[in-house]
């Protein structure tokens, strides 16, 4: 069978599912994108600028798509109510209606933010100056002025580190990979608009793995005195005048603080997406104990899921960087490559 | 050095309390003791989970442990699911059963919570009795508390109470013989034992210090617990 | 503040509570400091929610405040507690409810650890059979007092005759509402609305027509600590704690306060007459403090119970002004008279609080 007689299914149309489709594509298959949202692009789509060489992030969105040929289609509002298996193929039963067959399916169905009211104690939907970094980057992209709910330039910004992860209470142990070099990052952005506002961030550990990111902190310490506080934030609460007084401990310093902030940011993490019990039920896969895909090895395939045919990619198999999600994706395409050019019939599904 | 540590494992409130504590401060942020006392919630997990033992003696001796109100504060947030006040009661039981409370001014003042709510649940069946409120040792419940303890009776007889009577109703006379049952129970679980060591290591520490107790109830020495407070607990800046 | 966000916390936060047949142990404090709240809350009960609320006189202290003072073990109050259960049970009876709130903290506490550990709950079994011959059986629904005084606050608010509203003004009053902290900080989801924004006080004011007011302190606890108030010379914690929520509510200009556990309004009582001693400041207006009710005793007010039946001259902050704002007449000779309408003479006055 030549590649282009071969047809894969991608469920998911972020970042991971566009870039494997290219790479896909450039190897000879036919390629069908399925999202379940009315847009492409997950929530790269929103976002401003990326860490760490602030890269933008329609730069990215626009090399992701221009290079998607007529051999990639793409369906949006996909909603996949059934998978069967029969002839070395999965039909895949969609919006009533439709049907596609398909010799293998790579999953990107992405991740769901954290849902921030489940941390009561700091008032995310109660307050009325308690907004998510998602919110914040959204405002980055329209432009918006920063400003608080009563319409003030605020004096004190505070970032609050690990909002939904590392947290039993929240029911998320994981830590989010991201979130931290993404406050400082945004804090950055912040100092850049708005200099003469002072910015807090409250955190437990600065995870600062990646290349260049220690140098975004030195840059957020040096050039811009933002101020970072060793101590993970306890509570909020609102005064009269709708700014917060947060409680935290300076660990460092070794004292309980309570510190008047006009606009607090909850850095959240990552959930798994609410699509994967339902995926890993029709296909048969497996979940981690996070509820994320559990691929078949941590260090040597990151790529196949415990069913043949079944690929995963990008942060459906936890929270990563926009950086290794693409690297990911470039990494699940050749893996569906080999396994439709060199499984044996055998191994390929009844 | 004695196995602290495994008799603190023993105490299902330890094993509910510690988990893993990665010092983040989020129990030590809302901890009201933290915020007038020397006292740092964190700290309590962090040095409990060394298994140290000599670390863990040194705690049992410390006026440390007896700074926390029981308030329970930490509970709500911590991240990794401890509850510094669970610790610290089994520190505090631990503390008691080794004697190590009459080590700090603070963990001697057992003595006065064992003879006053202690006294009362033995020989009322509350703990609390109007009757041994004193006004003089309550100077905070105001004038108002003087004029309630002259007219309680008719004060109780107004407001639907059954002070000191047989039958339901608020401070009633809890019938002797449920008493006996209470006091079984005592005698059966460990609460007599406890009630006598704390007056033993009471009395041999009184004793050195140079008291002379009689085992009743406002001895010079239950006095001195009572009242006495160093003014050193505090934290150095406010 | 957006309302719509604590709604939908407060769904998230629903129990069972039961609607009859209620078991009833009394508190410590309450009957001690407070008798007259632990009457009309029998009262509300039994003569306006046509209820059964049964009181066994042979039932005693949990002994919450030792265990918390740790001089009482674990293992006896959990027998403690399963000889109160066993009361209940003998009696016929499978809902219980406490008045105090450190209980509900015990009950609910102990009740997990059995359902966790249940060799623990056959320890207190044969604890209980040796020491006493009884049997029991765990409740199979456990509400504190004022969950259920939250249940029927509708029905109470319909037979009120007042509200929580200023009478030359018609605007609500503002009141602040105070949780005791072993609610539902060990277990949020045994109590109504949570540990961060409960409203098993917030809904029973707004049925009152009473206007909440949240402050930054409000979900710190009042400073009882147990060893912290019950020795003297701990008592500077007590108070501290106390005189921050006092600091953090003042700008507010509350009317009221209004708690569920027994202890906290004695604290938040006379810490208020003790700082007004020490410092000379008072935190209600012109000279007055700001009177702190149990739950108890503010549904009998709105229902239009005697004040001085409810109880509260035994309170050391003046609630007059208060009953002039609503509306509410009392007669000042009455509030130092027995049952019987004798005078009784009246207390000596605060030095710097307003008092009558």
């Amino acid at each position: 069978m030549k590649t282009s007689q071969k047809h894969i299914v991608i469920i998911g149309g972020g970042p991971a599912g566009l870039e494997a489709a290219d790479n896909l594509q450039t190897l000879g298959y036919d390629v069908t994108i399925l999202e379940k949202e009315s847009a492409i692009g997950g929530k790269v789509i929103n976002w401003h600028q990326l860490f760490p060489d602030r890269m933008a992030a329609k730069d990215v969105m626009a090399h992701l798509t221009n290079k998607l040929s007529s051999n990639v289609r793409v369906v949006t509002n996909a909603n996949i109510t059934e998978i069967v298996t029969g002839n070395g193929k999965y039909k895949i039963f969609f919006n009533q209606n439709q049907i596609i067959e398909a010799e293998a399916i790579l999953i990107t169905v992405g991740y769901d933010l954290f849902d921030a009211r489940i941390k009561e104690e700091y008032g995310y939907g109660i307050y009325d100056n308690v907004i998510t970094s998602v919110e914040l980057e959204k405002m980055f992209c329209q432009n918006k002025p920063i400003l608080t709910q009563q319409g003030k330039v605020p004096e004190r910004i505070a970032f609050i580190h690990c909002v939904g992860s590392r947290d039993e209470k929240a029911g998320i142990e994981y830590c989010s990979s991201v979130c931290c070099v993404t406050g400082v990052k945004q804090a950055i952005e912040i100092k850049e608009l708005l200099p003469k506002t002072d910015v807090m961030m409250f955190y437990m550990d600065l995870r600062m793995h990646g290349r260049y990111y220690e140098d975004l902190y030195l840059e957020a310490q040096q050039k811009h005195h933002i101020q970072f506080i060793r101590g993970r934030l306890s509570e909020a609460a609102e005064n009269p005048d709708g700014s917060l007084t947060l409680k935290a401990d300076d660990t460092l310093a070794g004292s309980p603080i309570k510190v008047k902030a006009d606009l607090m940011i909850l850095l959240v993490g990552f959930s798994p997406s609410a699509c994967n019990n339902k995926l890993s039920k029709m296909l048969n896969i497996e979940l981690g104990n996070d509820g994320f895909f559990s691929p078949c090895n941590t260090h040597i395939d990151t790529n196949s899921a415990h069913t043949s045919g079944i690929f995963v990619a990008g942060t459906c198999t936890g929270p990563k960087s926009l950086e290794y999600t693409l690297a990911d994706a470039r990494s699940a395409a050749l893996k569906v490559h080999k396994y439709l050019v060199y499984a044996p019939v055998s191994e390929v599904l009844n | 050095m004695e196995d602290y540590y495994k008799q603190l494992e023993s105490d299902i409130r330890f094993k509910e309390g510690i988990r893993a504590c990665i010092n983040c401060g989020t129990c030590t942020a809302i901890c009201p003791a933290a915020s007038f006392y020397d006292y740092d919630p964190k700290k309590i997990a962090t040095q409990v989970q060394t298994g140290d033992n000599s670390i863990i003696e040194a705690l049992l001796k410390s006026e440390t442990i007896w700074y926390c109100g029981e308030c329970m504060s930490c509970k709500t947030r911590c991240p990794r699911g401890n509850t510094p006040g669970l610790i610290i009661m089994a520190l505090r039981q631990l503390s008691i059963n080794t004697g190590f409370f009459v080590e700090s001014e603070k963990g001697r003042q057992q003595l006065a919570l064992k003879r006053a709510i202690g006294g009362n649940i033995l020989k009322y069946g509350y703990c609390l009795h109007i009757d041994t409120i004193d006004p003089e040792l309550h100077p905070e419940a105001g004038p108002i508390w003087k004029w309630i303890r002259k007219h309680t009776e008719k004060l109780f007889e107004r407001l639907g109470g059954n002070y000191g009577k047989d039958g339901p109703g608020a401070l009633r006379k809890i019938p002797e013989a449920d008493l006996d049952e209470l006091r079984q129970i005592f005698d059966n679980t460990g609460a007599t034992e406890r009630f006598e060591k704390i007056e033993k290591y009471s009395a041999a520490k009184a004793d050195k210090m140079g008291y002379k107790t009689s085992q009743t109830s406002l001895d010079p020495y239950f006095m001195m617990v009572f009242k006495h407070n160093s003014n050193t607990h505090y934290k150095k800046e406010v | 503040m957006i309302l719509e966000g604590k709604k939908k916390l407060w769904n998230d936060y629903q129990k069972e509570i039961a609607d009859d047949n209620y078991f009833y142990v009394r508190s410590c404090v309450r009957q001690n400091l407070f008798p007259g709240a632990e009457h009309t809350f029998l009262k509300i009960m039994r003569n306006e929610l046509k209820k059964d609320v049964f009181e066994d006189p042979k039932h005693t202290t949990c002994t919450g405040i030792g265990y918390h003072s740790d001089i009482v073990p674990l293992e006896t109050i959990m027998t403690v507690v399963a000889r109160q259960f066993s009361l209940m049970s003998e009696n016929g009876y499978s809902n219980f409810v406490p008045s105090c709130i450190t209980s509900f903290g015990i009950y609910t506490e102990i009740l997990e650890l059995w359902e966790h550990h249940p060799e623990m709950e056959e320890r207190a079994r044969e604890n209980l059979y040796k020491a006493t011959k009884r049997e029991f059986k765990a409740p199979a629904n456990l509400a504190h007092a004022s969950d259920v005084i939250f249940k029927f606050r509708n029905e109470i608010a319909r037979k009120s005759r007042f509200r929580l509203i200023d009478k030359s003004t018609g605007k609500p009053l503002k009141v602040v509402e105070h949780i005791g902290c072993h609610y539902s900080r060990m277990f949020p989801h045994k109590g109504l609305g949570g540990a961060e924004f409960p409203n098993v006080l917030t809904g029973l004011v707004e049925a009152f027509g009473g206007e909440i007011v949240d402050y930054p302190e409000r979900r710190a606890c009042c400073g009882f600590g147990f060893r912290q108030y019950l020795v003297q010379a701990n008592r500077g914690y007590s108070i501290s704690c106390s005189r921050k929520k006092f600091e953090s509510m003042a700008p507010y200009n509350p009317d009221l306060i209004i708690t569920n556990c027994p202890g906290c309004p004695y604290f938040l009582d006379r810490w208020q007459y003790t700082i007004s001693e020490m410092e000379g400041k008072t935190y209600g207006q012109n000279g007055h403090g700001i009177p702190v009710f149990t739950f108890e005793e503010l549904a009998g007010l709105m229902l239009g119970y005697n004040p001085w039946d409810i109880g509260l001259q035994m309170h050391q902050v003046a609630f007059e002004p208060l009953l002039d704002k609503i509306g509410i007449e009392y007669d000042a000779h009455d509030k130092y008279c027995d049952a019987d309408g004798n005078f009784l003479g009246k207390p000596e006055m605060p030095e710097m609080m307003k008092y009558y």
